[in-house]
């Protein structure tokens, strides 16, 4: 039995004031600039075509109901606090139910990022997939070899231990930024902490969330759940902000009422920390040494599981002597990857980039730090015709200072 | 009526195909204001100058096409409501700010300007233009001076009314008149921009406004004051205005409201009290805390509870903070919540609040008030369920009954909302018959065909019933 289900959203539905608050901070408006795709819209279309069933589920609803990043912005204004993103969810969760599934993404999701362990014949599958130009938009190169296979088991620190901490291992830095897994790991053990990494951890399952494909991210939840229930461990440190706001938030929503799994899912919500909010409310214990660079920051989108998220790696780069932190105008603004959106609509997604890119470009930085893999490789594309300014997740600048 | 498919295909021929919506799917999003309620357009044109607003009114105008201007959509009167098998203009596109002129403290903007994009940029020019509708995050300029929005800063800077020096319009026939300009002083024709001002879409398409501006106050000061009993706090309201303090903002908060604000923010407010006033003062710094002291006298005088200045922006930043959650907290209350906009006197706001009182036992709804005390702008918020018929209809009665005691205290129906559709059965009240009449009778001038927002101000279906 799967749970979000556009009927167990109708109240919150209802709920909404209809003031259209969601048109100032929508990222995808301000490119397209009609309300349909504006939250308030995308509400009142679910609401017509899949609950009160007053217009056919077209194509046309198909396509404004994935037009949506998942960034969270239109809730981060809402004034009745509606849960825009679980209502999108639920209803991609309806269209994947009545039009099932392009076989390249379910594939993706229940065999490669579920299947970590045949990580080097995902690999292989993916590269053969790029191949044939099955991928809609620009898919990114995979690291080989993955992070699982460079560091597992428990790496301790050579003096005494603070604590101990599980590393989740997103996607993003397994296949693709396996430097920032190493980054993560040598800071944390440099300022005292034990780092377990498990091995045969799934993805998180909020890509296939946000495509619909509820079973596939039910079957993720409950294969980390497992595994990270079971560790002796302080806290499970994630490096993105998208693993952090499924492992603390959504992944309970996702399961069942009285399923087995729900005490061990929200034993590790309760553990979770963002990987530079855990270090920086915790205080380094090793003085970083100095490194001149120009640093400007990019805000993950998926930033609201976690108060002290945002200032987090600012604190932190404040710390290594020499660094300067240059703000742009808009540092939360979206760069327009929206987990695979700039796979699936690249045009959209290009256009959302061009504003961000201009931003960062007037700091005059040599580094973008953001703690998304997807917003790190969306942003260096973007970036390498115009100078080549690095874009790395901020523990990768405190790992150069030690 | 003109078949939609030939309607489509004719308002592609007048405006790029990408900017003309003929899909359900795209006319929900277009369907609705704040208020609610839902009526799919036939069509979305979203211009990008005055000539195309110019021949998509020429073209409706001949074959007696409803034309519905939209700004944002957040109308809380209905007045952006679309009419059955209406052309909605959405104008959100045309949104250049086309000059700042910090010569003669003047500036002219394309209609779609967001309200508070335009502050900020005037804004970081030591500027200042003072309307603050609370959707301005949102809400565009030129549905600010169709419908004379206005916030919290009323109370000494007035409403968008009072900064509009000029406006350019389209007519239904496509004629575009200009009107207005730099001068200070204008004694010159019928003013032509204050027709257009408050007129609710229903004379013709407001694309260009012209408004005048401030210089930034250089010191501002926010004050929060507990009162033990609702009356007194209304009392200290007038007094405040009467013995020559001039407050920025002066809203009241009821108990029930600041509870409310404090589970999301907690403020460290006496839980024990009925009526908060949130004041603020800015101007000249010797001014300003001559004026703090002044509110603060007053308020002791009406038995204040506690009464403390903002030391800090950072503090003062927070109080407003607090007020702006309460939207959202009332919000939370109830399914729906209505928020009403009668304006009193200043001096009848004890009087009003205490009718509200009885107006709600009196229907058996929850009726929270808070509003811009200040200026006797209040906004009771009505706890409304819209699929309960049976409570909407207590709701509708006690929302008429709202109207009619406001303008028993020789106040209005709205202050900074517009009448829209909620209202416009009750417009007669307050103008009688002849004054409607007048009304529509200048309608019928601009919009012989009455294709131009019908059903609004006053009601009727449009055509030539509405004019």
């Amino acid at each position: 039995m799967l749970v979000y289900k556009i009927e167990d959203y109708v109240k919150e539905i209802n709920r909404c004031l209809q003031c259209n608050f969601c048109l100032a901070t929508c990222p995808v408006y301000k490119e397209d600039m009609v309300e349909s795709s504006v939250a308030r819209g995308r509400i009142n279309l679910i609401n017509a075509a899949m609950v009160e069933k007053t217009i056919p589920l077209s194509d046309r609803t198909r396509e404004l109901i994935n037009r949506c990043l998942l960034c969270t912005s239109c809730m981060q204004g809402c004034p009745s606090g509606i849960p825009v993103d679980d209502i999108i969810i639920a209803a991609r969760h309806e269209l994947f139910n009545k039009f099932g599934f392009g076989y390249v993404e379910k594939f993706v999701f229940r065999q490669v990022l579920n299947r970590r362990s045949v990580g080097t014949l995902a690999t292989r599958a993916v590269s053969l997939l790029k191949k044939f130009n099955l991928f809609p938009g620009p898919v990114p190169p995979l690291a080989s070899p993955p992070f699982e296979q460079r560091i597992s088991g428990t790496v301790s620190p050579s003096g005494a231990v603070r604590a101990r901490v599980a590393y989740f291992t997103g996607c993003g830095t397994n296949f693709l930024y396996p430097d920032t897994g190493e980054a993560v790991v040598k800071v944390l053990v440099e300022n005292g902490f034990e780092v377990v990494i498990p091995p045969d951890q799934n993805c998180c399952g909020i890509p296939a969330l946000a495509h619909g494909d509820q079973q596939a991210a039910l079957e993720a939840i409950r294969g980390n759940a497992e595994i990270f229930a079971s560790l002796d461990v302080d806290a499970v440190v994630t490096d993105c902000t998208s693993c952090g706001y499924m492992l603390k938030v959504k992944a309970a929503k996702v399961l069942p009422p009285g399923d087995p799994c729900r005490s061990q899912v929200s034993a590790v919500a309760g553990k979770v920390f963002e990987v530079t909010e855990y270090l920086a409310g915790l205080g380094l214990d090793k003085t970083p040494r100095p490194q001149s660079t120009r640093i400007t920051y990019h805000v993950p989108c998926h930033r609201a599981w976690s108060r002290g998220l945002p200032e987090a790696p600012r604190n932190l780069v404040a710390l290594v002597p020499g660094t300067e932190l240059v703000e742009m105008r808009d540092p939360q603004g979206c760069c327009g990857a929206g987990g695979a959106t700039f796979i699936t609509h690249p045009g959209l997604s290009e256009r959302i980039r061009s504003r961000k890119l201009d931003d960062i470009l007037d700091t005059g930085a040599e580094i973008v730090m953001t703690q998304c893999p997807a917003c790190r490789y969306y942003l260096t594309e973007g970036l390498k015709e115009k100078g080549g300014i690095r874009v790395v997740h901020p523990v990768s600048i405190l790992a150069g200072s030690y | 009526m003109l078949p939609i498919s030939g309607l489509l295909k004719d308002l592609r021929s007048l405006v790029d195909r990408g900017r003309v919506l003929g899909d359900v799917e795209d006319l929900l999003a277009y369907a609705n204001d704040a208020t609610h309620r839902q009526v799919i357009p036939a069509a979305v044109v979203i211009p990008e100058s005055p000539a195309e607003v110019a021949a998509v009114l020429r073209y409706a105008n001949e074959h007696r096409v409803p034309v519905v201007p939209r700004g944002a959509g957040s109308s809380l009167a209905g007045g952006a409501t679309p009419s059955p098998g209406s052309i909605v203009l959405d104008l959100k596109r045309m949104n250049r700010i086309i000059e700042v002129d910090r010569k003669n403290l003047t500036a002219i903007v394309e209609c779609g300007v967001v309200t508070q994009k335009f502050q900020e940029t005037v804004e970081s020019m030591g500027l200042f233009y003072p309307p603050d509708p609370q959707s301005m995050s949102v809400c565009t300029m030129g549905a600010n001076v169709a419908t004379r929005a206005g916030g919290p800063r009323g109370v000494k800077y007035g409403t968008t009314k009072d900064y509009v020096l000029g406006v350019e319009a389209v007519l239904p026939d496509g004629s575009v008149i200009n009107y207005g300009g730099k001068s200070v002083k204008m004694s010159s024709g019928y003013d032509l921009a204050r027709m257009f001002t408050g007129s609710e879409g229903t004379l013709g398409v407001i694309t260009r406004v012209m408004v005048k501006l401030l210089t930034l106050p250089p010191c501002r000061r926010t004050m929060v004051a507990a009162f033990p009993e609702l009356d007194p706090a209304a009392e200290a309201v007038s007094a405040i205005i009467a013995e020559g303090a001039n407050p920025s903002c002066l809203e009241m908060l009821s108990q029930s409201s600041v509870m409310l604000i404090e589970n999301y923010i907690p403020l460290g407010l006496p839980r024990d009290v009925e009526a908060f006033l949130l004041i603020e003062v800015d101007g000249h710094p010797a001014k300003v805390e001559e004026d703090c002291e002044l509110i603060t006298g007053v308020c002791r005088r009406h038995g204040v509870k506690e009464v403390r200045t903002a030391r800090t922006e950072a503090e003062a930043e927070r109080i407003w903070l607090a007020r702006r959650a309460l939207f959202p907290a009332v919000a939370h209350m109830a399914p729906n919540v209505l928020i009403e906009d009668a304006t009193v006197p200043r001096s009848q706001v004890p009087a009003m609040v205490r009718a509200i009182g009885l107006i709600a036992q009196r229907n058996q709804v929850t009726i929270g008030v808070s509003g811009h005390v200040g200026d006797g702008n209040l906004h009771p918020g009505i706890m409304a369920d819209k699929r309960n018929p049976e409570l909407m209809e207590r709701v509708d009665r006690a929302m008429a009954e709202i109207a009619r005691e406001a303008l028993r205290l020789s106040g209005t129906l709205s202050g900074e909302h517009g009448i829209g559709t909620i209202k416009a059965p009750f417009l007669e009240w307050e103008f009688g018959p002849e004054g409607v009449a007048l009304m529509r009778r200048i309608k019928k001038a601009f919009d012989p065909n009455g294709i131009m927002n019908p059903g609004k101000i006053w009601p009727g279906s449009g055509g030539d019933a509405g004019v």
